[in-house]
């Protein structure tokens, strides 16, 4: 082995290395040397272990996810419903002397219709 | 899509997205394990059982984490406790059945490695453990002093006193490789 007090000799003195730790030259090579030293461990079903041992998630984050869903669905409606031509589609209605009844009835069916697929969508 | 530690904790805590957590898991199983292996005297099974049991720890107290370290700091502690708990529990009984196959496979392993690699093992072997932790830590994973004065529960200076002791060690005995790369 080479003795390390004669090799010492770049700046500092011995106690300033050996004590203190101060060659940076030296820890950047210890440290490269180290991490080239390691192999990196193949997963082999480790995660899908561990996933398969987690608790499920809570029911609090499931409903605030859901809340959001029915938001974004809320929203979207509430846009369709605002750029939708109701004026035009009733005075046709009238005009085609179709019963206001039957025309609120397609009405409410066909949102439910939508609002369900958007839900359904959303959850998917 | 490669998201930071970060937004996956997010997702985690805020939607219940366990595919975010994977995605965690994935990251760091490998030096969570490797580190566990030195830490476990080379017993492979334990190693991988303790980083599991850090995983689902970690899962179940991520609400909790404030995000004031990073994760991997933290996930590091968890498993640190969880390794120091099971050997201060099993204090004597010694697996020297994993231990042998560890070796055995150890010595077929190093007699493939280059010399430095293999002095850089048994220089590593020489240092007290709490030396060797601390420089794996610091010097192989990359934290701090302070952060690995967090992960094993040490006051600073200590951790600070065991690296550099550590590396006045290292440097005695690895000098000639290091001289040797650095004279060409």
């Amino acid at each position: 082995m080479v003795n390390f007090e004669q090799r010492n000799t770049k700046g500092g003195t011995l106690s300033d290395v050996a004590i203190e730790g101060k060659d940076p030259q030296f820890d950047a090579w210890l440290s490269e040397q180290l991490q080239f030293d390691e192999p990196y461990l193949d997963d082999d079903g480790f995660c899908e272990s561990v996933m398969a041992k987690l608790p499920a998630p809570s029911k609090q984050n499931e409903r605030r996810a859901s809340r959001v869903q029915y938001i974004a669905v809320l929203a979207a409606s509430g846009i369709v419903a605002w750029q939708f031509p109701f004026g035009e589609v009733l005075s046709e209605a009238a005009r085609q002397s179709i019963s206001l009844y039957s025309l609120v009835g397609v009405g409410m069916l066909s949102s439910l219709v939508v609002m369900a697929g958007g839900i359904f969508a959303a959850r998917r | 899509m490669d998201l930071n530690d970060e937004e996956l904790i997010r997702r985690v805590v805020e939607d219940g997205d366990q595919r975010a957590y994977a995605q965690l898991v994935r990251r760091y199983q490998s030096q969570l394990r490797f580190s566990l292996r030195q830490l476990c005297d080379g017993d492979q099974g334990l190693a991988d059982d303790m980083a599991q049991e850090a995983f689902i720890k970690a899962y179940k107290a991520l609400p909790a984490f404030r995000g004031d370290a990073r994760f991997s700091t933290w996930l590091y502690r968890i498993a640190y406790n969880l390794v120091m708990s099971h050997k201060r529990k099993n204090a004597p009984e010694v697996n020297q059945d994993a231990v042998d196959r560890a070796q055995a496979e150890e010595t077929v392993e190093e007699s493939l490695q280059l010399g430095m690699a293999r002095d850089l093992n048994s220089a590593m072997d020489s240092l007290s453990e709490a030396q060797r932790q601390a420089i794996h830590l610091c010097m192989q994973r990359g934290f701090s002093h302070e952060e690995a004065a967090s992960i094993m529960k040490l006051p600073l200076g200590t951790v600070k006193s065991h690296v550099n002791r550590a590396k006045a060690k290292l440097r005695s005995l690895l000098q000639p490789w290091h001289e040797e790369v650095v004279n060409g």
